[in-house]
Parts: C-alpha cells; structure tokens; sequence
C-alpha cells in the first residue's frame, strides 16, 4: 500500500481501539463474574471507574446490558460494532482474514446469549481476538497503516488501565508501549503526538505518587494527544 | 466427468451449512435497500455447482471473445465516426435517445482504444442445450468476487469434489482484473472508487481492492489537479492515479461533466481522463452499447465490425419500434417477456402471461405510446438447475453471468456468476429479488 487517505488513517486508528476497549471490557466482566459470585453487587466499583450511577436490577441486568446492549457505549456489543463498522472499510489494508475475526467475535457474542453458561461460552470470544491481533501482525505488511493500529490498541488500554485505576506498574508498561509506537509515526502525519500533551503524561507517570494524585490530567492529555500544535511566530 | 454425468450433477458437495457459514465468517454479503433502510445480507449460497463442459465452454469462450470485440469496436465507432449509423445497420434514433449515450465522450479515445474493460455476459442454456445471450452488462458488472470467494471456501470444506473432477482453477481472477487494470494504466497507481459502505456491492469493490492490490477510494480522497488524478494522502501529500476502476455510474461520476448534483464524483476527472491522464475502467460511456434496444443489434455489429457470423444467439426479441415487429409484439402480448429499456437489477421485466386481460390492454397502450422503452422476447424455455431446498433438491431457473476481461487480449474468467431463483414460479434471478448463487465448474477436458 503506497497510499492512506486521512479518512482511513482515523478509521484504522479507531479499529485499535474498539477492538482493545472490548478485549478490556470482556475481560473486566470475567473477573466481575468471578467476583458476583461472592458479592451481589460486585460491579458497583467497575461503574464507579466511569462515573456511571447504578440503575441495574441485579448481577444479571448489569451482565447482560455491559455485554449485549447496543445502546450502552460501554458495552462490549457496541465497542465490537464499531471496531466492525471501522473494519469493514479497510478490507483491502487489514485482509479479509482479518475482518474475519470480527465478524467470528459478533457471531460469537451474539450466539453466547442463548447458552446456559454464559462466561463458558464467552472464553473463545477472547481467543478470536487475540487472533485478530496475529492476523494483524501476518497480514499487513505495511508499517505505517499497522503503526496507527497499534497507537489506538495501545492508547485506549493506557486510558482505561488509568480508568480502571491498575497498579502503576502495570500503567508505566503500557505508557512505554505507546510511546514506542508513537515514536514510529512520520511527522506531519494525523497521529504525530502533540508535544504539550505528551510532555503532560510523561510528568504525571513520572512517578507513582504523581500518578496516583493526577491520572485525571493524564487522561485529558491523552484526549487531546493527536492535536496539531500550534504555530507561534 | 461426461456430458451424461454433467446433467446427472445434482448433487451437493459438502455440507450446505459449513459452506455457508464459512461465507458468512468472511463476511460475504451484498447491501439492500428495503423501504428507505439499508440491511447487509448473506448472499445464499447453494453447494451443487453448475458444471459446464469443456466443450461447451469453449463455445461460449469464442463466442463471448467475438462478442465483446464487436461492442468495443461499436463503442469507438459511436463515439467517433459512427459508420454503424451513416451504412444504415442501426438506426441514428437508437443512438441518441440511448440514456447511456453521453455527448460528453465524443471524440475520446481511452487508452489502447480499449471502453469495456469488464464485461458481465448473462447467458442463459436453454432446454435442448443452445447458450443465448440475455444482456450484456459493459458499464459497472459486479458479481465476479462472490464465485471467487467462494470457490476458495468450498475447496476447504469439500476437497474430494475438487480432486475426483478435473475444474479449472477459477480463482485468478484477481490476476485477470490486475493485468487489465495495468493495461489501462496511464501511469500511476490503481484505485477502486466505490460510493460507500451502503453500496450494494461494497463487499465486492473491497474485496477486490484486496486482491488486486488497489487502494479502495471514495471522492472525496481524490482530486483533479492540472488534468491529473491524484490521491489526497493522510500527510497532506498527494500520489497520482494511472488507472480507476469506479465502481458508481456515469452520471454520477463527474458533477462538472455530469449531474451537478452528485455528491459522489470528483469535479473534472472527465478532463483528467480526456486529456489521456487516467484510464477509467470501464470507459464512461458505455451505457450506449448495453442498452436493452442496442441488444437487439449486437448480432448486425459482430457482421458488421469483424465480418463474421455470430457464434452465441440473443434471445429471439422484438423492437416494438419496427411497424413489422410491434404488430407481433401485440398479437403474442401474453406470451412475451417485455423488458423496459432503462430498467435493470430484475427490475421493469413484465411476463405477458402474469398479467389479467385489463392490465394487458394497459401495457398495451403504454407500448403503442412510448414504443423505443420496451423490448419483447421471447421466454426462452431455460434449463433449470438442481438447488438444495431445506434438504431437499429442487429445480429452478438459473442463469449466468460470464465475465470478459479486455486487456492486450480479451479473455473469458473460465467461471461466472450462477445465479438462481429461489421461487419455483419465478424467472427472475437477481440477488436483490432473493435470489442466489452457485459455483460455476468448467471442466479441464
């Protein structure tokens, strides 16, 4: 490929991220499954990470909004949609044998509804996507488009390990996997980081004190990662 | 495998549903568009293939090769000097009030005077075994990746019927449609225009931007600049198209040129074009020489251009603008198919024999009125073919589109679109009306 358009520069950046944002959030629910067990309302702290209020009947209600519900933003049915509306336009960059993977992950998902044991039926689900991600690696051959890939996987599980409040140590691994990839992009390119803004998360993962007082500052600069500078004469 | 066991074919190979759920997993789908929605659809498969001798094929081959050739040289006559018009063999009314005939391609000649690049032929067998022309399709055919994929599918899920039968190998078509791509190359790199995700066959323009090794375009990354295509990349740069394989519709294909309201072209690439700087698969244009009143015509161009009989029949069919033709046309209304001129996709084909006496005199009338729209044929009592119905084998009609590639040579892709009906009463097999599809298996000797 010699050539990427800015529409699908955003759409493989987005990929990364839908797809990592679901990876994250099957696995979060697979812990809170394990933790419902034990506790009724276990996923009360998990809602808490994203400012969301309890409005759900019991363990079961929740399960099933996080994993089925389209209209959820959070839930792992609509991340997958998207990262598969994003896929679907780039056949010709990521393969057919990789969109293949989404669309095995939707009828995965989709099919596990009707099954007894839900979290049984769910573990291929993680196995496909991890697929997904070696079909990346095999199949495109393009450094560039699997760079701007790899920087939406690799922001969007910094932004929610720092969410979800992960140890430091875990966030500090992630934070260095970004910036590796971040190293790679070509300036004057879309996903060229902003100076300010990165200079921002470096100072707050400085340190693990710094992290713990101002991961909020860290998130907003990762928002705001990928705009252009400004030109000061 | 003989001619005897060819017609005795009726059995599937492999499991029906592990083919299809092989389709579904890598996602082959065509678009719908049912009161105003959009709906992504799997294209059904059926597992028992159509198996066309190689005998047979060979026919259909030189054949199609002829055909193809004579509407090309039509094509660059029309546009040009019109000889077909002055020697009288096609009356100049059939030309101009062509809605595929544009002004706006006077005088251009396209790359190695090549205008239909892709040519979709649906051909249909008929009971005692003759192959007829029905239409030919030289403006944006689609259909050719679904057999491709396809054929990749069922090799995994039924080996045994590929090594105990000697098929030819049908997946080169990507090869096929890259060498006519590079053939029509003016310089640069090659690029797929589709309209978008919600088009009908987006799965198709994807896929063989995958398989060609294009890059997939919308018009709004595209721009002219000097008589220059060029691709507007993600850097602010820019990367020159040579060749544009568009998969969206003349009129839409240039808002300077064409329909000033289209949102989905890109402004001047008709200059780009003209001035040789870009090839433009297929040649805008072409329209003039698939129309339906045109068909009626092409056995006089293949005479007419190459001075040779032509091998492969139209479908016995009336023009209804001839005094001598709409008298027959009005006394056999009722056992007539009569297609509207501007229609396609299945759509505008009205069976004589489907209609109640007042809705016959209506058409009647619309005929006698507006008598260049419709054509007449004849139904051609067509083979069916064995589909596997809920377990169950059941004949239906079916036809098939061959594809025609024109490059330094005009080749046929040894497979096509087998498309069927899934209703038993039903002629019409179009995937938009419910239809399906099968594999297509032309044998090696």
């Amino acid at each position: 490929m010699s050539t990427i358009s800015k529409e699908h520069s955003d759409r493989l950046f987005w990929l990364g991220r839908y797809t990592e944002r679901l990876f994250i959030t099957l696995r979060s629910l697979d812990k809170l499954y394990d933790r419902m067990i034990d506790e009724k309302h276990g996923y009360k702290e998990f809602l808490g990470y994203f400012g969301l209020i309890d409005t759900y009947k019991d363990s079961r209600d929740f399960i099933r909004s996080f994993l089925y519900d389209e209209s959820n933003p959070n839930s792992a049915a609509f991340c997958l949609e998207r990262a598969y509306d994003n896929g679907i336009v780039l056949r010709e960059e990521i393969s057919t044998k990789t969109l293949s993977f989404l669309q095995m992950a939707k009828d995965t998902l989709y099919n596990s509804q009707s099954k007894a044991n839900i979290r049984l039926s769910l573990l291929p689900l993680k196995d496909i996507l991890y697929s997904f991600w070696g079909s990346v690696n095999e199949h495109i051959y393009d450094d560039e488009i699997r760079n701007i890939i790899y920087i939406g996987k690799t922001l969007e599980r910094l932004d929610m390990y720092i969410r979800m409040k992960y140890p430091f140590a875990d966030v500090e691994k992630e934070f260095i996997r970004l910036c590796k990839n971040l190293h790679r992009v070509p300036k004057g390119t879309p996903y060229r980081y902003n100076t300010n803004y990165l200079c921002t998360v470096v100072e707050v993962l400085g340190t693990e004190r710094d992290y713990e007082l101002f991961s909020d500052k860290a998130i907003k600069s990762l928002e705001h990662l990928f705009e252009p500078m400004e030109v000061t004469v | 495998m003989t001619q005897q066991n060819i017609e005795q074919f009726t059995k599937p190979i492999g499991n029906a549903n592990e083919i299809n759920e092989l389709l579904r997993r890598y996602g082959v789908k065509f678009g719908i568009y049912k009161n105003g929605v959009f709906n992504e659809q799997f294209f059904p498969f059926d597992p028992i293939p159509r198996v066309i001798s190689s005998e047979d094929f060979k026919s259909i081959e030189k054949g199609l090769v002829q055909r193809v050739n004579a509407l090309n040289e039509f094509l660059f006559d029309i546009y040009h000097d019109k000889k077909i018009v002055k020697d009288g063999i096609i009356p100049e009314n059939f030309i101009y009030i062509s809605k595929g005939y544009l002004a706006q391609c006077e005088g251009i000649t396209p790359k190695n005077r090549i205008y239909s690049h892709i040519s979709g032929i649906d051909l249909v067998q008929a009971k005692d075994g003759e192959w007829y022309i029905l239409e030919d399709n030289l403006r944006i055919p689609s259909g050719a990746s679904y057999p491709l994929i396809a054929r990749e599918l069922t090799r995994i899920a039924a080996p045994d019927a590929f090594s105990e039968n000697e098929i030819i190998d049908n997946r080169n078509y990507a090869k096929l449609l890259k060498e006519t791509m590079d053939y029509a190359n003016c310089g640069g790199i090659s690029a797929i225009l589709t309209p978008g995700r919600y088009n009908a066959a987006y799965f198709e323009h994807s896929y063989l931007a995958e398989h060609t090794g294009s890059v997939l375009v919308q018009n709004d990354e595209l721009f002219v600049e000097d008589n220059i295509l060029y691709h507007r990349t993600y850097s602010g740069g820019k990367t020159r198209i040579g060749v544009l394989y568009r998969r969206i519709a003349d009129e839409y294909l240039d808002p300077l040129n064409f329909l000033p309201e289209s949102l989905i072209g890109i402004p001047n690439l008709m200059e780009a074009y003209r001035s040789g700087n870009v090839g433009i698969i297929n040649a805008p244009g072409n329209g003039v020489a698939d129309d339906k009143g045109i068909y009626y015509f092409v056995p006089k161009m293949i005479k007419y251009y190459l001075g040779e009989e032509p091998i492969l029949k139209n479908a016995p069919t009336y023009l209804p603008f001839y005094e001598e033709d709409m008298k027959y046309v009005m006394d056999n209304l009722g056992k007539l198919v009569i297609k509207d001129v501007a229609e396609a996709g299945g759509y505008g084909v009205v069976f004589g024999s489907d209609l109640t006496m007042e809705k016959l005199e209506e058409f009647r009338q619309t005929i006698i009125a507006e008598p260049r729209r419709f054509i007449a044929q004849e139904v051609i009592d067509f083979l069916d073919l064995p589909i596997l119905d809920n377990g169950e084998t059941v004949m239906r009609k079916a036809d098939l589109r061959a594809f025609v590639l024109s490059g330094e040579t005009t080749k046929v892709w040894a497979s096509g679109l087998t498309r069927f009906s899934r209703n038993p009463d039903s002629f019409v097999v179009n995937s938009s009306q419910g239809g399906g599809f099968k594999d297509t298996w032309v044998l090696k000797k």
